[in-house]
């Protein structure tokens, strides 16, 4: 009998080595995963997070001074693709380094914003009793604040600064995920791992992140793309009040503020920061959806 | 349905309470309103006093009583802009200007989205349905400044046809248009969404099929029998639509320079006037509130299952 192991084992192929998995299956992964996939948004997002990190090396000029003498030139010239607006600054370095306002506020405002609704769609869930009913009465009161209002107010008496939109966009839009990851994690305890989970003895801290959370990535995912969009107008919207990026820092909202005054002798400094931002948003919107088609086919709209 | 008003009532005032509590905190954690108030050149003494007249010299929970006694009995201090009136009259002065312009957004967007996403929903696929469906997309990324900003470079730069600011008193209703159209053109995508897909749910269902069996015209079917039902989360979601428009009139207001209350705070907002700030926040929170439950109430008169459920 010594030596049938051996032969038994031998006779299974081995394991697949991971040179030998290779580039091809690396693309098919990565081609499965990008089936149905919106290429033009993800090409936008891509070259928006591009804009967003290498902005000193991509633009072509500075993007707060400029010179007089260039002042106002349309879009197409050979020293300045996009125009220069009345300070003569090129605006198409001003829309690169707008872009790394916009990715930066919108991804960190997403995550404050979903830290804070999955924490209290986990408190609300797990603990349920009165834990849950004063947080949701919470969520329906933030709900009810009029979110450019408040936002105008906070920001005025803080003082206009990228940290402080960040944290009032943070702070006032988390409502959506905790409802939305609520109503999940009150779906997952009623599951029987989670339940037996507990009964092993499991705490609450451990069920919470062990169980409860891992479920949620999806659907937070989902959410915080569709709400990058709504950071972004956000973002911008304050700033085109005067009310975010203090200037002279390239906004794309404070650059759609500036062009109002311009309107008659400028058309390119209205149209296209506007653009920038319609289409950043479209982009995060459209893989937004694509990824809840992915993820979860039965609430698929439209 | 008593007692599910009774109930309904009972969150809205916890809700209420808890919205003037969130104001109160986001109000005076994030600064201190006297400093706001004051120039900055304002002597050490003058700060005191300013504090002992808004009795701000007080602990906090003692301020926050006195919050609440003043949305009790009316008494929101004083206008410092406004040649010291008080700021709930300021405010019930620009209160009829926003309703007149978020009125006219609603009635924009329902007149145009609904029939939009009824045509869409007749033809699922046609040209018709995916032209629209791309506006939708397209119109719900636009954000309100920028829809607002091309409507006057094309109408009034360009064209030359409507006045670009100034509010329906000095302009009638030609000023209304732009502001009106901008502040609702969100609302017409997310219209159209909306009743689309409800449609295309109602289209299918056994009454409908039942009405057509009997030989109804396809007409009449569509506009009356179907978009009954089809219309009513344009209802429901009126509440949560409202918030936006409040939202979106800050800045519609700003841009059309359309003297309402979005107008009237950021104006408070850079002069500084607390009390006004204070009054403008307060007030729009209550009416999403107040909204929210008259919709949630008129709704479960609407479908019992709400109310017995």
């Amino acid at each position: 009998m010594k030596g049938t192991g051996s032969e038994v084992i031998a006779s299974v192929p081995p394991p697949l080595q991971a040179s030998e998995v290779g580039l091809a299956a690396m693309v098919a992964r990565v081609r499965n995963a990008l089936r149905g996939a919106p290429t033009c948004s993800l090409v936008i997002l891509a070259l928006a997070l591009i804009c967003a990190m290498g902005a000193p090396l991509l633009a072509p000029s500075s993007p707060v001074v400029g010179e007089l003498a260039d002042a106002l030139q349309p879009p197409g010239g050979a020293q300045h693709l996009l125009g220069t607006d009345n300070q003569g600054r090129d605006l198409l370095s001003r829309l690169i380094y707008g872009a790394r306002i916009s990715v930066t506020i919108g991804l960190l405002a997403v995550f404050v914003a979903g830290a804070l609704g999955t924490a209290v769609a986990v408190l609300s869930g797990v603990y349920k009793g009165w834990v849950d009913v004063v947080l949701m009465r919470c969520t329906d009161a933030f709900l009810a604040l009029p979110f450019l209002m408040v936002a105008v107010t906070v920001v005025s008496l803080l003082g206009p600064s990228m940290l402080n939109v960040i944290l009032i966009i943070g702070l006032l839009r988390w409502m959506g995920y905790a409802r939305v990851l609520r109503g999940e994690v009150l779906r997952l305890t009623e599951m029987d791992f989670v339940r037996l989970a507990l009964v092993a003895g499991a705490s609450h801290w451990h069920l919470m992140r062990r169980h409860v959370f891992p479920n949620l990535i999806n659907t937070l995912l989902v959410l915080g793309t569709l709400e990058l969009g709504v950071a972004v107008i956000a973002e911008a919207g304050l700033s085109f009040l005067g009310l975010g990026i203090p200037r002279p820092l390239p906004s794309w909202g404070t650059m759609l503020a500036e062009s109002q005054q311009y309107f008659y002798i400028a058309w390119w400094l209205p149209v296209i920061p506007g653009l920038a931002i319609t289409l950043l948003v479209m982009a995060s919107n459209l893989t937004g959806d694509w990824l809840r088609d992915r993820t979860d086919p039965t609430r698929r709209q439209l | 349905m008593r007692r599910y008003a009774v109930q309904r009532l009972g969150y809205g005032v916890v809700t209420m309470w808890l919205v003037t509590l969130c104001v109160f905190a986001l109000l005076r954690v994030s600064g201190d309103p006297i400093k706001y108030m004051l120039p900055p050149e304002a002597s050490f003494s003058d700060i005191e006093r300013m504090r002992r007249v808004h009795g701000l010299d007080k602990p906090l929970w003692q301020q926050y009583l006195l919050f609440n006694k003043g949305i009790v009995t009316g008494e929101f201090g004083v206008s410092l802009r406004w040649d010291h009136r008080p700021a709930f009259e300021v405010f019930l002065s620009r209160l009829p200007a926003t309703l007149q312009l978020t009125t006219a957004a609603v009635v924009f967007s329902v007149l145009l989205g609904v029939p939009l996403g009824v045509l869409a929903a007749t033809r699922p696929n046609s040209l018709w349905d995916r032209l629209g469906r791309t506006g939708a997309v397209i119109g719900q990324s636009m954000p309100v400044f920028w829809v607002g900003l091309l409507l006057i470079l094309l109408f009034t730069v360009w064209l030359g046809w409507l006045p670009s600011a100034g509010g329906i008193d000095r302009l009638g209703l030609a000023g209304l248009i732009m502001p009106a159209v901008s502040l609702g053109f969100y609302l017409v995508a997310a219209h159209m969404r909306i009743v689309r897909s409800t449609m295309l749910d109602a289209l299918s269902a056994p009454y409908i099929v039942m009405v057509q069996a009997k030989g109804i015209p396809r007409r009449v079917v569509l506009w009356k029998h179907a978009l009954k039902n089809a219309a009513i989360p344009v209802f429901t979601l009126f509440a949560v639509n409202f918030a936006q428009l409040i939202s979106g009139a800050v800045i519609t207001e700003s841009i059309f320079a359309w003297p309402g209350m979005g107008r009237l705070l950021v104006e408070s907002v850079f002069a500084r006037d607390y009390a006004v700030v204070q009054t403008v926040v307060f007030f729009a929170a209550a009416m999403i509130v107040i909204l929210n439950i008259v919709v949630d109430l008129t709704y479960a008169w609407l479908d019992p299952r709400i109310r017995l459920g």
